[in-house]
Order: structure tokens, then C-alpha cells, then sequence
């Protein structure tokens, strides 16, 4: 049972661009990724929206395995900005498990 | 031997009858009953062609008969009653027999038992019209008045409809005030114009019609005559209270709908803190700053979607229908929280989100501006409880769009996002016999061809009476209502079915059993050459026949369907088949 922390997102969004509010939890994007990579975007998104901040951080290295290559992006039918938000949350985990 | 000439036509109907029903044979057996000249079967009856060659044989055999035996009656006794017409036959010399609902299609498995049968109902119908005589419509002049019951947004935009297309109206409120549940709310979707602003506006320009009389602390009680000529009474809850009889054409019902009362506990209703969708609103509505609940400032929403809508059929009175307001409202009112300036986290817990056309845009714009929106699965509901550490509401819920992660909200307030239910009319329904469907909201004829009118003729219904609608929807079906009644008011008369009971009264001692069997109201007595006698106010009666058997003097026969045709369609159901 996870503990919604509504605020997250707005430690996400600090200086930078998060949106993924059209996201409708198709998983075209996950179908389509070169990676195969089934977390990003839809499931680690939603973690951030809700708040679950422990399943963002243990997601890290999948996080970094993103290639930014853009091919969901351009295949997301909601349009959302998918390769800037996922450079948002490597900002996010820069600061909060790196400390850099 | 008979001296009338008639025409019988059967159908195959493509072989929907002649499957079955061996046509041929029919045709054979019954082209020597007496008076019959022209006897033909035809692939479809009710095509153009077929319709053209009764006309033809109408006219060149001099025809004056006409029986057509295909489908149940209700599907094409205008359509052949138009072809007798166009050929100069009284179209109540025309008698349809059904031999597809009522035999072809009921007895499948016996061919030779169907086409015995068919043999028959021809038979009898060929009997029937051999007595049939012409008739003529009766005509009744109309009164240029509608009644319209519920005085809400639709009730009275149609009062206001009915004055511009010149027809008087007499609307009742039962309430005290008019204006209904659009009255009490302020900022409505999609452009967040009052909805006391607009009864007002409408309240205004009532006022300055004369033919608009309005009672409010009033119903309808009464209602007797028939469609174009209904005599309703109205009492008002006055004191002392008065009832005000009114003639009017039409009756347009407008009657609104109840919001759905939460079960105690259903979704922790009865909780501090657990309201409804128009509970929620209101508070929205008296509030001008940011949303404050008990003195303390609102930081976090849960909306609860589909409470008491899309129930599982095993509970009672379960409502299975979708009330398909209440997602574009609850997604209107979080924008409207979220306009109040202070940050507040809104929580939007739905089975399937219906905002649908143009409202979608409200669910994006509600999504922009930050409510999140958590699926849950039809079996497996949120549950709300108190947190008793925190002392705020707790919302648990598997989160479909999470992988099904149960997730737990922390709430300030839960709204249970409640749908519309059917109001109790149980004495309305009686007194204009309105007819009620499965959800207990009132029944259209046809959902897409008469979706206003009812089986009472003259009878509209509009707005939410008849079903889930926002008020743009209620509006439109109440100006579909006003256009319905002026169809037939403005013409200024009516043709009522010649179908009516009649009296000799050279037969008729008034013995007044026909008085008190008849369900319509339609026998009066009369004083005829020193003697009291029954009459029948032949645009009241509606044909039912009731009267006929109880008369102890045969003094009451029925046009169309007398004692002798009934008779003779015995006779002709009776006779061998050889």
C-alpha cells in the first residue's frame, strides 16, 4: 500500500518542464521502445504524478537506459512530451540520489 | 351472394410468410367467398408496385373493398388506408389480416396448420369488410393552450416557447419557487454563466407575456377529455386550497429528476466529510475565496465517480443506467476549485470517464491543471475510511492506470460524484397515465424517431422526467415538445379515429351500465323525445368496446367492429376447410 505524496511532482518539476497529464496509459510507447524498456514512460510517470517517490528512486538505472531517441514521442497519441520529461526526472535523481 | 365487389391482396412478404404459409393455397380457397372479385398475391404487399395495382384494380373493377393480409397492423395500416384513399376507397372499407406475427412467423414447424390458419383470418377479414361501411374522421376543434407541468429550466423555456409560436400556456410548479435544481447553482459547464442568472433571464421574459399564466404550490390533480380538448385540474396548496380547472390542447411534462441519496456507509456516506456531487456544489457556490470545510482550508479532494449509477443488476431497484452529467460536472466543479486560487490536490476516482463531445475539453483542461484521474475496476470499488492519526479521510484504491497499486489518498473532503434518479410521481403518473419504463423515468415512443412524445396523445415529456440529461439536453427535448404540440394546435382541429361507440337510442332505457364501465369518462346521459338515453362523446371515447357487452339491450354497437362484422368474423374463422 502506497502513501500518495500529491507533491512530488512539483520537486520534479523545479526549473524544469514535467508534463504527462494527457498520458491515457495506452503503452504505445512501451510497445515501441528500441530498449525494450516495459517501465518508461507510462508506469514511471504515473509513479511521479501520484507521488511514489521510493519507486521512481529504485528505477534509477532505468531512468539513465533511456536513449532519448524519441521514437514514443513521436508515436504517443496523446502527445506528450515524453524524452524532456524523462531529462526532468534524471535532473530529479541527480539531486536526490547523486547529490550533485 | 353478396352485391359487394372487394379486393383481397396476400402477402409472401419475401418469404417471411410464404415459408410457411403456402399463399398460393390461401388465395385458391378464399377467391370464391362471396363478394370476392379481385383475389392476388404478391411478393410484397407494401411496395410501391403492389400499392399501384390495388389502386388500379380499385378503380377498374370498381372495388368496393379492400382486404390486405400481410404483417401485424400496427405496422402498415396507414400505408394501405393511404392506397385505399388514393383510390377514391373509404379507408375504413380496407380490413388488414395478420398472418405474420400471428401465424407464419408462430408456427414455424407446422406449414400445413399455418396455412389453415391463414385460410381463416382471410376468411374473417373478407367477413368483416363485407359489413364494413365508409366512415369519416372525427374532426374536433383544438384549444390553443398547452398545460406544462414543472417549472425548471425546460418547463419553462417551453412555456416561453409555446408564447412565441403563439400558443397560451398555463405552467404549474409545485414548489414554491420556480427555477428547480438550475436555480440553486451558480457557475454551471460549459461557459460558467449562473444557473440562477439564467432562470432569472427566463423568469423575466415570462413575466412579460400575458398568455403565460404560472401557478407555483400547485399541481395537477385532474385531467380528463381528450388530445387538442383535455380539461386538467390544477390545486393549489394554498390556504385554504383551491383547485382551478383549465382547458388546454397538449400537456408537456417537465417534471426534472431527484439526485441519487447515498445508502448510510455507502462509500463512507454519513462520514464527516463525505458529501455528494450537490452538496459539493453548493459549498463551491457559497464559497468566495479558497475552499475552506469546517474552518480549516481544503488542501485534498477525492472524487468518488459513479455513485449510484452503473449498479450491478442484483441490487434492488438497481440503476444500470449511465447518468452521464455527473463526470462533466464533477470534472466542471474541480476547475472551479481550482480557479479559487488556493493549491488544492484533487483526487478523481471513475470507473470510465464520460465527458463526452465538447466537454472532453473540460477533462483536459481539469488534467492541466493538475487533478489526477485513478481507474478503478467495476469489482473492486474505493473504500473510504478515518485515518485516526491524521484525523482526515483515507481513500483506498487499486489504481488500474498503476499496475493495480493500491494506493492510499489522504482526503479533507470525498465527494461521491452522485448520478440522477427518477422522481416519485406516483400521483401524476396516475392522473395522466404516463407511461413509465424500466429505470422509472417516463417512456418516449421511439427513442430516435418521437423521442418527446408519449403513448398518450397529446402528452409530452421533456427534460429528466424521461432520463438522465444536463440542462442544454433538457432545453432541447422541451423545444422538441412545444414543436409537437404545436403540430397539432396550431392547426386548430384534430382527426380523431371514427372507431367510437354508438347509441340507438330508440333501443336504450338508461340504465347507466354503460356509464359506470366506461374507463374514459365518454358516456353522458341525455334527454331524447321525454326519455333519458346514454350518448357518447364520441372525441373522449376511445373505442375500447367496454360498453358493447354490458349494454342488457344490444343498444350500444361499436363503428368498425359492430356486433354483426364481429359475428360474421366468427362465421368465417368457423368455416371448413375443405
Amino acid at each position: 500500500m502506497a502513501l500518495l505524496n500529491p507533491d512530488l511532482v512539483d520537486v520534479v518539476r523545479q526549473n524544469n518542464e514535467f508534463n504527462a497529464s494527457a498520458c491515457m496509459n495506452c503503452g504505445v510507447c512501451s510497445a515501441v521502445c528500441p530498449m525494450g524498456i516495459e517501465l518508461l514512460p507510462r508506469k514511471l510517470f504515473r509513479y511521479v504524478l501520484l507521488g511514489m517517490e521510493d519507486q521512481v528512486k529504485v528505477n534509477t538505472e532505468t531512468i539513465y537506459s533511456c536513449l532519448l531517441c524519441k521514437v514514443c514521442e513521436v508515436n504517443c497519441p496523446a502527445g506528450v512530451h515524453i524524452a524532456e520529461n524523462v531529462r526532468s526526472l534524471r535532473h530529479f535523481i541527480n539531486r536526490q540520489v547523486f547529490r550533485l | 351472394m353478396s352485391e359487394r365487389r372487394i379486393g383481397v391482396y396476400i402477402c409472401h412478404c419475401g418469404g417471411n410468410i410464404s415459408d410457411y404459409v403456402d399463399v398460393e393455397k390461401v388465395r385458391a380457397a378464399v377467391g370464391d367467398e362471396p363478394g370476392v372479385v379481385v383475389a392476388k398475391t404478391a411478393m410484397f404487399t407494401c411496395s410501391d408496385a403492389t400499392q399501384q395495382e390495388m389502386v388500379q384494380d380499385i378503380q377498374e373493377q370498381n372495388l368496393d373493398g379492400l382486404v390486405v393480409a400481410s404483417c401485424s397492423p400496427k405496422l402498415h395500416t396507414f400505408t394501405f388506408r393511404g392506397a385505399a384513399k388514393r383510390a377514391d376507397l373509404n379507408p375504413y372499407q380496407y380490413t388488414q389480416v395478420n398472418i405474420r406475427e400471428q401465424c407464419s412467423w408462430t408456427h414455424t414447424d407446422d406449414k400445413a396448420g399455418a396455412t389453415g390458419k391463414a385460410i381463416r383470418l382471410v376468411r374473417a377479414g373478407i367477413a368483416h369488410t363485407r359489413l364494413s361501411t365508409p366512415l369519416e374522421p372525427i374532426v374536433v376543434e383544438t384549444v390553443p393552450k398547452a398545460l406544462v407541468i414543472g417549472g425548471g429550466i425546460a418547463g419553462l423555456r417551453a412555456a416561453l416557447g409555446l408564447s412565441d409560436i403563439g400558443l397560451a400556456a398555463v405552467l404549474v410548479e409545485k414548489e414554491p419557487e420556480i427555477g428547480g435544481w438550475v436555480a440553486g447553482f451558480e457557475g454551471m459547464y460549459p461557459h460558467a454563466k449562473g444557473g440562477r442568472q439564467l432562470i432569472a433571464s427566463l423568469w423575466g421574459e415570462i413575466q412579460k407575456r400575458p398568455d403565460v399564466t404560472v401557478f407555483t404550490n400547485a399541481e395537477v390533480i385532474g385531467k380528463s377529455g381528450s388530445f387538442g380538448n383535455y380539461q386538467a385540474t390544477i390545486r393549489v396548496n394554498s390556504r385554504p386550497a383551491e383547485t382551478i380547472p383549465v382547458e388546454v390542447g397538449s400537456i408537456i411534462v417537465a417534471t426534472g429528476f431527484d439526485s441519487y441519496q447515498p445508502e448510510a456507509d455507502e462509500y463512507g456516506y454519513g462520514m464527516d466529510g463525505v458529501v455528494t456531487l450537490p452538496e459539493f456544489k453548493k459549498m463551491i457556490d457559497s464559497s468566495t475565496g479558497p475552499l475552506v470545510y469546517k474552518g480549516k482550508p481544503v488542501k485534498d479532494i477525492a472524487y468518488i465517480y459513479c455513485v449510484g449509477s452503473r449498479q450491478k443488476p442484483d441490487l434492488p431497484n438497481a440503476n444500470r443506467y449511465c447518468s452521464r452529467y455527473c463526470c462533466n460536472a464533477a470534472v466542471h466543479a474541480s476547475l472551479t476549485v481550482a480557479a479559487k486560487g488556493a493549491k488544492v490536490h484533487q483526487y478523481h476516482l471513475y470507473r470510465d470517464m464520460r465527458t463526452y463531445g465538447k466537454y472532453e475539453l473540460l477533462y483536459k483542461e481539469s488534467r492541466e491543471e493538475g487533478s489526477l484521474f485513478l481507474k478503478f475496476a467495476d469489482d473492486a470499488p474505493p473504500a473510504v475510511t478515518r485515518d485516526e492519526n491524521s484525523g482526515k479521510l483515507s481513500v483506498t484504491v487499486a489504481d488500474q492506470l498503476t499496475v493495480g497499486t493500491e494506493l492510499t489518498i489522504p482526503a479533507d473532503l470525498v465527494v461521491l460524484v452522485t448520478g440522477m434518479v427518477p422522481r416519485s410521481n406516483e400521483e401524476l403518473v396516475k392522473t395522466l397515465k404516463l407511461p413509465v419504463g424500466k429505470d422509472r423515468f417516463f417512456n418516449e415512443i421511439h427513442p430516435k424517431l418521437r423521442p418527446v412524445e408519449t403513448v398518450v396523445d397529446g402528452v409530452y415529456i421533456c427534460g429528466a422526467c424521461q432520463g438522465p440529461k444536463n440542462s442544454a439536453e433538457s432545453v432541447a427535448s422541451a423545444l422538441a415538445a412545444v414543436t409537437q404540440s404545436a403540430g397539432i394546435l396550431k392547426k386548430g382541429f384534430a382527426e380523431l379515429e371514427p372507431l367510437v361507440a354508438t347509441v340507438k337510442p330508440d333501443q336504450c332505457a338508461w340504465c347507466g351500465k354503460c356509464q359506470e364501465t366506461c374507463p374514459y369518462g365518454a358516456v353522458e346521459k341525455v334527454r331524447l323525445n321525454d326519455q333519458d338515453v346514454a350518448a357518447i362523446n364520441e372525441a373522449v371515447c376511445k373505442g375500447c368496446g367496454g360498453c358493447v357487452p354490458v349494454c342488457p339491450r344490444d343498444a350500444i354497437d361499436l363503428q368498425g367492429y359492430t356486433d354483426a362484422q364481429v359475428k360474421a368474423m366468427i362465421d368465417g374463422l368457423l368455416k371448413e376447410i375443405g
